[in-house]
């Protein structure tokens, strides 16, 4: 047994310690669920609107005529071999999200459509029933159903709702087994009373690993055509763009956070070591070196940092698990309890106290005379 | 043993030159009680700190077995201090955190044998695993004595190891030092003269220099 330890001191210490180690694991719970929480806006955004990097999307802008004319130019000589294309109609209904009500589109389709379409979507089945031709009746997935509180029979689309706007009232007759965020409707249905066609069409790839490139390929293509396109890679750079700012602000509020409690800590420390200093002095009296207690003090320390930190990152993930099964989960919104990007935000926590701590000890020690010590001029 | 000569210790207190200790000449040898006389900053604490390398000298030099200290590197005369010296402060410094047998393996970890039987000579026997603040200071002196004695050193430097004490348990210190010390040298230095009863050799000292020798 050697009493010197540095593990024998932070036990035996521990009405010292353990407020030290909850400093950190504070921080470090703070930052981490911050930026996970922050992360989960364009992440729920992105999943929300997952269910585009199946296919291209296209709709034209002026003239209704001019689907088949796209296609056409969309499925000529393109880089990636086309499996299929499906002629839909479509409407806008809301979904709730972390920062507010989105859009979303309700896709109107023939039934073999529907099938290959739920397919392509990894759709593992459906409770309930498809839509009848030409009846107001819609499907929706299991997301959507969570997020909108929606159960077969309900009706989500209606006359009077300038949201979720349809003629009539359209039923919920089936909820589809899948993680993507779907609405389907039957395209009769939707031929039946919008009063003007306007079909839009889904280009799918064969290999789907090879749709983002042909979605690129196909954004060149239509340069210049009176035509909206939706591709994933997209939504992925919007939802990027429009938290720019927010990050910017983020990243300064972060730094601040490190800065304060770098401080507050290096004080903390500073108290700590000065509450040690005849400890160290009678220790370097009676035959220890300088190197010796330095490096037995930044043993402790780097045990209190890195294991705060430790417990922080297992606090966080506690928290934001909590998060998640009570308010994420519940909603359908996207939260990553282990995001890489929180985690990371946490590294200069542990790595600037470390410094701080270091640069204290340090400087403690320099000049430090353990005559006034045992001598009682410093104690 | 140890032989310093014509050593002195300047301390600059606001620009005016003090000597603590002035060229002053001393020897320690093998298996002796030398006894440092002297009242309250005389020096002797001082002389003390140079003879055992705590501190380094403006001039002069102190040999230890025929080796200059001043030579030695900080892990040299750490080593020396540690494995050939003993040290008893004024005041019984323990670290708190430990009970008294962990305070002794402390400067020698291997040693908890001899660190217990020390300690139950010492008459601690119930108090092995006690710590610091549930023992009296008479008990915390003895755990230092203990802690000064573990390694068998060459020399044990106290420097007024009674202060903290009342005379019975200061009496009951110097006894307990100069039994155990085996053949090991012993250097104490009082401002008590009733202290030193014991002592094979004493030293006076008055503003930094030897006085009297007895």
């Amino acid at each position: 047994m050697n009493p010197l330890a540095p593990t024998m001191f932070l036990r035996r210490n521990a009405g010292k310690t353990v407020p030290l180690v909850l400093v950190i694991t504070l921080a470090v719970m703070l930052i981490q669920s911050i930026i996970a929480l922050i992360n989960s806006i364009p992440l729920s955004i992105q999943t929300i609107y997952r269910y585009t990097d199946a296919f291209l999307g296209v709709s034209p802008r002026l003239d209704p005529e001019k689907t088949p004319e796209f296609v056409k130019i969309l499925t000529t000589n393109p880089p990636a071999e086309i499996e299929k294309v499906i002629l839909c109609r479509g409407s806008g209904a809301q979904v709730k999200s972390i920062v507010g009500k989105w859009p979303f589109a309700v896709m109107a389709m023939d039934r073999p459509d529907i099938d290959y379409y739920l397919k392509r979507q990894g759709a593992t089945g459906i409770t309930g029933r498809y839509p009848k031709d030409g009846e107001p009746e819609m499907i929706v997935s299991e997301p959507v159903a969570r997020n909108q509180n929606l159960k077969i029979g309900d009706i989500f689309l209606k006359p009077d709702e300038a949201e979720n706007f349809s003629r009539m009232p359209v039923k919920v007759v089936g909820i589809i087994k899948a993680e993507r965020w779907l609405m389907l409707s039957n395209k009769q249905y939707y031929a039946d009373t919008q009063p003007i066609p306007i079909d839009f069409a889904l280009v799918f790839t064969k290999d789907r690993t090879k749709q983002g490139e042909y979605d690129r390929w196909a954004e060149k293509k239509m340069k210049g055509e009176f035509a909206q396109l939706f591709a994933f890679h997209q939504i992925e750079k919007q939802s990027k763009e429009m938290f720019e700012v927010l990050y910017k602000i983020i990243n300064l509020v972060i730094g601040v956070l490190v800065i304060v409690i770098t401080t507050m800590m290096g004080m903390l420390m500073n108290i700590y070591q000065s509450q040690r200093l005849v400890e160290f002095g009678l220790l370097q009296a009676i035959g220890f070196t300088k190197q010796q207690l330095l490096k037995r003090v930044l043993i402790e320390s780097m045990i209190v940092i890195i294991g705060g930190w430790f417990v922080g990152l297992a606090a966080a993930r506690g928290v934001l698990m909590i998060a998640q099964a009570t308010l994420m989960t519940p909603n359908a919104f996207a939260l990553d309890v282990a995001d890489p990007m929180a985690l990371l935000y946490t590294v200069p926590v542990p790595i600037a106290i470390l410094i701080v701590a270091i640069g204290t000890i340090w400087l403690r020690f320099r000049n430090f005379d353990p005559v006034a010590v045992v001598e009682r001029r410093l104690v | 043993m140890i032989q310093a000569t014509d050593v002195s210790l300047v301390y600059n207190d606001h620009e005016k030159q003090v000597f603590a200790c002035n060229e002053v000449t001393i020897e320690v040898k093998q298996g002796e009680f030398l006894g440092i006389l002297g009242p309250s900053g005389s020096g002797k604490s001082s002389l003390l700190y140079l003879l055992s390398g705590l501190k380094n000298p403006t001039s002069g030099t102190i040999l230890h077995d025929g080796s200059d200290l001043q030579s030695l590197n900080d892990q040299q005369r750490a080593e020396l201090r540690k494995k050939r010296f003993g040290f008893v402060f004024q005041q019984p410094f323990l670290l708190g955190y430990l009970t008294a047998v962990e305070n002794i393996l402390a400067i020698s970890p291997t040693s908890k044998q001899r660190a217990e039987q020390l300690l139950v000579e010492l008459g601690l026997k119930d108090k092995l695993h006690r710590l610091p603040h549930e023992l009296s200071g008479g008990e915390r002196q003895r755990v230092c004595v203990a802690r000064a004695l573990v390694n068998q050193p060459e020399v044990i430097f106290a420097d007024e190891p009674t202060a903290a004490l009342d005379h019975t348990n200061g009496e009951q210190v110097v006894q307990l030092l100069n039994q155990h010390r085996g053949a090991g040298s012993l250097v104490m230095v009082t401002h008590d003269p009733t202290m030193l009863n014991q002592a094979n050799r004493v030293i006076g000292m008055n503003n930094g220099r030897t006085v009297e020798q007895c």
